[in-house]
C-alpha cells in the first residue's frame, strides 16, 4: 500500500505490507531506532510515540491505520545533542533513567501530561503513577521517573519550556 | 594479586561521593544510545531460533525443506548442522557437587548443545535456526520447519523430580539430581535443635520468577573472511566473560580472533551474563554465509529461554530460647535447576543461598541442604539479589515466626541476636567471613525511621478504614564482590573472577580510563570518571570511561553480584594511585628537588614549602609524554593498568521495614510505607546508589506481590509474555523512606561493598512478615508468594493455604 505519515515534521512517502506495525516502520523503515521494542504485547510502553499529539504504543498501531497522522518521534523531540526540554531535564536532574531502555517511552508518554499542565492544575503524584501505568522500567522502581515529572510540572507551570519545546527545527509541535 | 592498603580514597579532591549529574543520562533521555536491536551493518541478514512447543518430548523427526523454500530464506540449520560445535558450559560447580555430565573438551561439564537434536527438555528449547532477509521472513519460516515429537513425561518442580519414578531428563544424571550440597555444622546443629527450649518450623516456596529486563536480548555476529575475526554484539553482562567462554571454549578458536561488544545493554539483574546458544550461533552462521547475522529476542522468546530465578522449596527449622534468644538455624531446600545447568546457575541455587541463611544473627549452630534438582524448566540463573534474597527470605520469615511463638515484640528478637559490632570479621559458620558492619545503628535507625512505635495507633485507625494494617521488618546481609579468584575458585568457580582498569593520560592531560567490566545501566562512565578524577586531584570532566569493548578494555569479568564499583572502580583508583606514585618520582626530576620534597596535589606536583616551584597536570602530561630528560629507571608516557583480586567478599547488609494495607473486602495488599537503611560500605555517586536501591525494592516487591513464572503440567510456559506475568508499575508503590549506614569494606582501598542489587533481598520478606502480621489473628502464620488478591482474600476468610 502506498502510504504517507508526516514524522518529525518531516513528510514521508512509502509503500507497506498492511500488516506492517508503525513501530516497524518507524525502526526499521525509516531507522528512527529511538523507538524500542521492549515485549510482544502492548504491555511495555518502550515504543510510545505522539499520534497527532495523543501517546500511543506504536506496537498496537498499523502503519496503514496512521496514514496521514502527524508521527512524533523520540528525535522528534530534541535535535541529536541538542539541548534537552525541560521533561528531560528534570528527569536528568533526577536521575530517571539508569539503562534507558524504557526512557524514550516515557519521554513521549509523559510529554502529553506535562504539556498540559502549563495551564491547569499540576497532576498530583497518584495522577503522574496512574499516567505511568502503561510504560514498564525495571531498572528505576519509577522513583526518580515521577520526581522528574513533578519537577517538570512544576517549571512548566512557571511557563518553562517543557517536553517538546525544544523540538527540531520545522517542525510543527 | 594487589596489595590492599585500606587507605581512604576520600582524601582526594572531593568528587567521589557527590551526587554528580550522570553522564550518560542525556544521551539515553533523548533515545540515542545504541542497543543490539539498533544495530545495524551493511548487508545484514536476521536469525530467528525455533524453540521447541513442548517441554518435553524424543524429536523423532525435523522436515526444514518447506521453510528452506521460502521467500527470503538464506539457510535453514538443525543440530545437524553444527556438531563439531562443543556444548556451551557450565562453570560454577561448587565445591562438592559433582557435575555427571559428559566432560566438555576442557573438562567442564558439557551443559547443552547450542542447538538439540534429539530430545527437547523444556518449552523453548532451541531446535533450529532460519537466517532470512527480514526478521519477518525469518519468523514465517519458522512456521514451516516440521518436527515430530514423541511426548515424554513431565516434571517441573524440584521435589516431584527427585521422587522415586519421576521423569528422567538425563541419562547421565540418574534421579534427576545435580547436586546435593551442604555447608555449616550438621551434628551441632541438628543436637541444638535437639535440646532448644522452642523450635518453629516452616515450609516455604520461593517462587520462581522471570527478571524481565525491560530490553529483550540480542545478538550480532559478524565473522570477517579475510582475517578470520568473529565479532559478537551481545547485551551482555560481561563481554570479556563471554569472549572466553565462547572463543575458548564453545567455538573452539584462538581468543584473539574474537572480539565481543556489548554496546548499550537495556538491564540485565543477572540475566544476561549467561551464556546462550544464540551467540554461538549468530557468529556460526556469519561465517557459513558470510554476511553479519542478527537476532533480537521477543519477549515471549525471553520468558522462555532466558535463565529464570529463585525457584526453592524449603523445610526451615528454627531454634531458641524463650527469652528471644536464636540458638540454631536450619534449611533443607529443594531447588530447581530447570533443564539444563545455566552458566552458573548450580553456583547461585546452592553455595550463593545456603552460606547466607544466618543472616544478620549470630548464631551458634546453623546448616543448609540443598537438593538441586533438573526439571522441564527454563534454565535456572542468577536474579538481582540473587541466592541472598531466598536466604533472607528463609531466615526472616522464620525469625518473626520465633517472634510470634515466644510471644516477644520481633524488632526486640532481631535486635537481640544481631552480630555485635566487636566480633567483626565474623565467621558466620556457613562459609561466609563478613568483613565489617555495624548492625546495631542500621537496624535502630530502620526502625526509628520507619515510626515502628507507633504502628499499634495506625493499625487501630486502619481498621475504622476497614483496612488491616501488617507491619514486617527484614534484615539481610549480602554477599558482593565477588571476587577473590583463589576463594572463588574454591567455591567451585572455574575462572578468575578479579577486575582490572587501565587509565591512560594523553598528553593534554585529558584522561582515558578504561575498565573491564561493563554497564547495564549502573552509570558506569559517570562513577569511574569520579573515582580517577578523585584520587588524582583533577576535574571528572576531564575523565573519559570506556569499557565493553574486549578489543579496547583490559579484562575483566563484568557487572554481576553488585561486584563493578567494589572490584573494578578500586583497581581504577589503585591505577591512579600508580601513576602518582610515577609522577612523584618525575616530579622530582623535573622540579631539580628530591623526591621526598615532591608533593602532589591538586593533579600537580610541587615542591614542599615552595608552590612557585610546581607543574600543573597538563605540564606533567604532555612533560611525561616527550619523555626528555627522564633518567632510564623512568619510562615515559602515563599508562597504567591494575589488576585487582581482593582478599575476600565484602558484605553489605541493612534493614528494612514495609508496612502494608489489606482491604477486607478484595484481598488486595497494598504497600503504604516503606522504609529502608542499607549499609553499601563508601559510595562513589549517591545518585546512582539512590536510584539502584529503589529499582531494587520495587524489584524485591514484585516477587512478593505478583511475580510468579507458572508452568502447567505439561510444562508449558503459561505466564510467558507480559499480560500473563505482572511486573509492578508506578501506581503499585508509593514512595519510600531511605538512609544509610556507612561501614567501610576492609577488603578494597575505597572501602566499598556492593550496591546495585542488595536492596532487592529483604523486601520480599518485609512484605510477607507484614501481612502475616496483619493477618495473625486469624491463625495465619505463613503465606505463599506472590499475595495476590485471590491468595488473600481467601486466607481472610479462613480457607487454608
Ligand atoms: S513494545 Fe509496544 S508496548 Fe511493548
Ligand atoms: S531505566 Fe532500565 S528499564 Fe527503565
Amino acid at each position: 500500500m502506498d502510504l504517507s505519515l508526516n514524522v518529525n515534521g518531516r513528510p514521508e512517502q512509502f509503500s507497506a505490507p498492511p500488516n506492517e506495525l508503525l513501530v516497524e516502520r518507524l525502526r526499521d523503515g525509516l531507522g528512527l531506532t529511538g523507538t524500542k521494542v521492549g515485549c510482544d504485547t502492548g504491555q511495555c510502553g518502550t515504543c510510545v510515540v505522539r499520534l497527532d499529539g495523543r501517546s500511543v504504543k506504536s506496537c498496537l498501531v498499523l502503519t496503514a491505520a496512521a496514514a496521514g497522522a502527524r508521527v512524533t518521534t523520540i528525535e522528534g523531540v530534541t535535535t541529536r545533542g541538542g539541548e534537552l526540554t525541560g521533561l528531560q531535564e528534570a528527569l536528568r536532574e533526577e536521575h530517571g533513567t539508569q539503562c534507558g531502555f524504557c526512557t524514550p517511552g516515557m519521554v513521549m508518554a509523559l510529554g502529553e501530561l506535562v504539556d498540559n499542565t502549563a495551564d491547569r492544575e499540576a497532576p498530583t503524584e497518584p495522577e503522574i503513577r496512574e499516567w505511568l501505568t502503561g510504560n514498564l522500567c525495571r531498572c528505576t522502581g519509577y522513583h526518580s521517573v515521577v520526581r522528574g515529572v513533578q519537577r517538570a510540572c512544576s517549571a512548566a507551570r512557571a511557563g518553562e519550556p517543557a517536553a517538546e519545546a525544544a523540538a527540531a527545527p520545522g517542525q510543527e509541535v | 594479586m594487589t596489595a590492599v592498603t585500606g587507605e581512604s580514597a576520600l582524601q582526594g579532591n572531593g568528587v567521589l561521593g557527590q551526587p554528580l549529574d550522570i553522564r550518560e543520562d542525556p544521551q539515553l533521555l533523548r533515545g540515542e544510545a545504541t542497543y543490539v536491536a539498533d544495530i545495524d551493518l551493511p548487508d545484514t541478514a536476521h536469525m530467528a531460533i525455533l524453540g521447541s512447543p513442548v517441554a518435553h518430548a524424543r524429536i523423532v523427526s525435523i522436515e526444514t525443506k518447506a521453510a528452506q523454500e521460502l521467500p527470503g530464506v538464506l539457510k535453514v540449520a538443525t543440530a545437524a548442522d553444527f556438531t563439531d560445535v562443543m556444548p556451551l558450559p557450565c562453570i560454577w560447580i561448587p565445591g562438592g557437587v559433582e557435575s555427571h555430565f559428559p566432560p566438555h573438551p576442557y573438562g567442564l561439564p558439557g551443559a547443552r548443545p547450542v542447538l538439540t537434536g534429539d530430545r527437547v527438555r523444556h518449552v523453548g528449547d532451541p531446535i533450529a535456526v532460519v537466517v532470512a532477509e527480514t526478521p519477518r521472513q525469518a519468523a514465517a519460516a519458522l512456521a514451516a520447519i516440521a518436527v515430530e515429537y514423541e511426548p515424554l513425561p513431565v516434571v517441573t518442580r524440584a521435589d516431584e523430580a527427585l521422587a522415586e519414578g519421576a521423569p528422567q531428563l538425563h541419562e547421565a544424571v540418574p534421579g534427576n539430581l545435580n547436586a546435593y550440597w551442604t555447608c555449616g555444622d550438621k551434628d551441632r546443629t541438628d543436637a541444638a535443635i535437639a535440646e532448644a527450649e522452642v523450635t518453629v518450623e516452616l515450609d516455604l516456596v520461593n517462587q520462581r520468577t522471570i527478571n524481565s529486563p525491560i530490553e529483550p536480548r540480542g545478538a550480532v555476529g559478524d565473522f570477517d573472511a579475510t582475517t578470520g575475526e568473529y565479532t559478537l554484539y551481545a547485551s551482555t553482562q560481561g563481554p570479556h566473560n563471554h569472549r572466553f567462554l565462547l572463543a575458548a571454549l564453545v567455538l573452539g578458536i584462538p581468543f584473539n580472533k574474537l572480539r565481543v561488544i556489548a554496546p548499550t545493554v537495556g538491564g540485565s539483574f543477572g540475566t544476561k551474563g549467561y551464556l546462550y546458544p544464540d551467540m554461538a550461533l549468530v557468529l556460526l552462521l556469519s561465517k557459513a554465509l558470510g554476511r553479519p547475522v542478527k537476532w533480537v529476542d521477543t519477549r515471549t522468546g525471553l520468558m522462555n529461554s532466558t535463565v529464570q530465578g529463585r525457584d526453592h522449596r524449603q523445610h526451615v527449622t528454627l531454634a531458641g530460647t524463650r527469652d528471644g534468644r536464636i540458638t540454631a538455624v536450619r534449611a533443607t531446600s529443594h531447588a530447581n535447576l530447570g533443564a539444563y545447568p545455566s552458566t552458573i546457575g548450580p553456583g547461585v541455587a546452592t553455595a550463593l543461598m545456603g552460606r547466607s541463611i544466618s543472616g544478620m544473627y549470630d548464631i551458634d549452630a546453623a546448616f543448609c541442604e540443598v537438593y538441586a534438582a533438573f526439571t522441564n524448566t527454563v534454565p535456572l540463573g542468577a536474579q538481582r539479589g540473587s541466592g541472598r534474597a531466598e536466604a533472607a527470605f528463609l531466615m526472616e520469615r522464620l525469625v518473626d515466626r520465633y517472634a510470634f511463638e515466644i510471644g516477644m515484640d520481633p524488632a526486640a528478637v532481631r535486635r537481640k541476636n544481631l552480630v555485635p559490632k566487636e566480633k567483626f570479621p565474623y565467621d558466620n559458620g556457613l562459609g561466609w567471613t563478613y568483613d565489617s558492619g555495624d548492625y546495631q545503628l542500621n537496624f535502630d535507625k530502620a526502625i526509628e525511621l520507619s515510626g515502628y512505635a507507633d504502628m499499634p495507633a495506625r493499625k487501630a485507625q486502619a481498621r475504622a478504614r476497614g483496612k488491616r494494617l501488617g507491619v514486617g521488618i527484614a534484615s539481610y546481609v549480602a554477599i558482593c564482590g565477588v571476587g577473590p579468584s583463589t576463594r572463588m575458585s574454591k567455591e567451585g568457580m572455574l575462572g578468575g573472577t578479579w577486575e582490572s582498569a587501565n587509565i591512560r593520560v594523553h598528553p593534554t592531560g585529558e584522561v582515558t580510563v578504561t575498565v573491564g567490566s561493563a554497564s547495564t545501566g549502573q552509570s558506569h562512565a559517570t562513577v569511574f570518571a569520579q573515582v580517577a578524577a578523585d584520587e588524582l586531584g583533577i576535574d571528572p570532566a576531564q575523565v573519559q570511561v570506556l569499557e565493553g569493548d574486549t578489543q579496547k578494555a583490559p579484562y575483566g569479568q563484568g557487572t554481576y553480584g553488585s561486584r563493578s564499583y567494589s572490584m573494578a572502580a578500586p583497581a581504577v583508583a589503585l591505577t591512579a594511585r600508580k601513576l602518582k606514585a610515577k609522577l612523584v618520582k618525575a616530579g622530582a626530576v623535573f622540579l631539580g628537588v628530591p623526591e621526598d620534597k615532591v608533593v602532589y596535589a591538586g593533579g600537580g606536583v610541587h615542591e614542599e614549602g615552595n608552590e612557585e616551584n610546581a607543574k600543573t597536570f597538563a605540564e606533567l602530561a604532555m612533560a611525561m609524554w616527550y619523555g626528555w630528560g627522564l633518567p632510564p629507571e623512568i619510562e615515559p608516557a602515563l599508562d597504567e593498568t591494575t589488576h585487582f583480586d581482593p582478599p575476600d567478599f565484602n558484605y553489605p547488609f541493612g534493614t528494612h521495614v514495609a508496612v502494608v494495607e489489606i482491604d477486607e473486602l478484595t484481598g488486595e495488599t497494598e504497600v503504604v510505607a516503606y522504609t529502608a537503611v542499607d549499609d553499601a560500605g563508601n559510595i562513589g555517586n549517591p545518585k546512582i546508589v539512590h536510584g539502584q536501591i529503589e529499582g531494587s525494592i520495587v524489584h524485591g516487591l514484585g516477587q512478593a506481590l505478583m511475580e510468579a513464572a507458572e508452568y502447567d503440567e505439561d510444562g508449558l510456559l503459561i505466564s510467558s509474555d507480559l499480560s500473563h506475568y505482572a511486573l509492578p508499575r508506578a501506581a503499585d508503590v508509593p514512595f519510600f523512606a531511605l538512609d544509610k549506614t556507612t561501614t567501610p569494606s576492609p577488603h578494597n582501598p575505597l572501602g566499598a561493598k556492593g550496591a546495585g542489587e542488595i536492596a532487592t533481598v529483604p523486601p520480599a520478606a518485609a512484605v510477607v512478615n507484614a501481612v502475616v502480621d496483619a493477618l495473625s489473628d486469624l491463625g495465619v502464620r505463613h503465606i505463599d508468594m506472590p499475595l495476590t488478591p485471590e491468595k488473600v482474600w481467601r486466607r481472610l476468610r479462613g480457607e487454608a493455604q
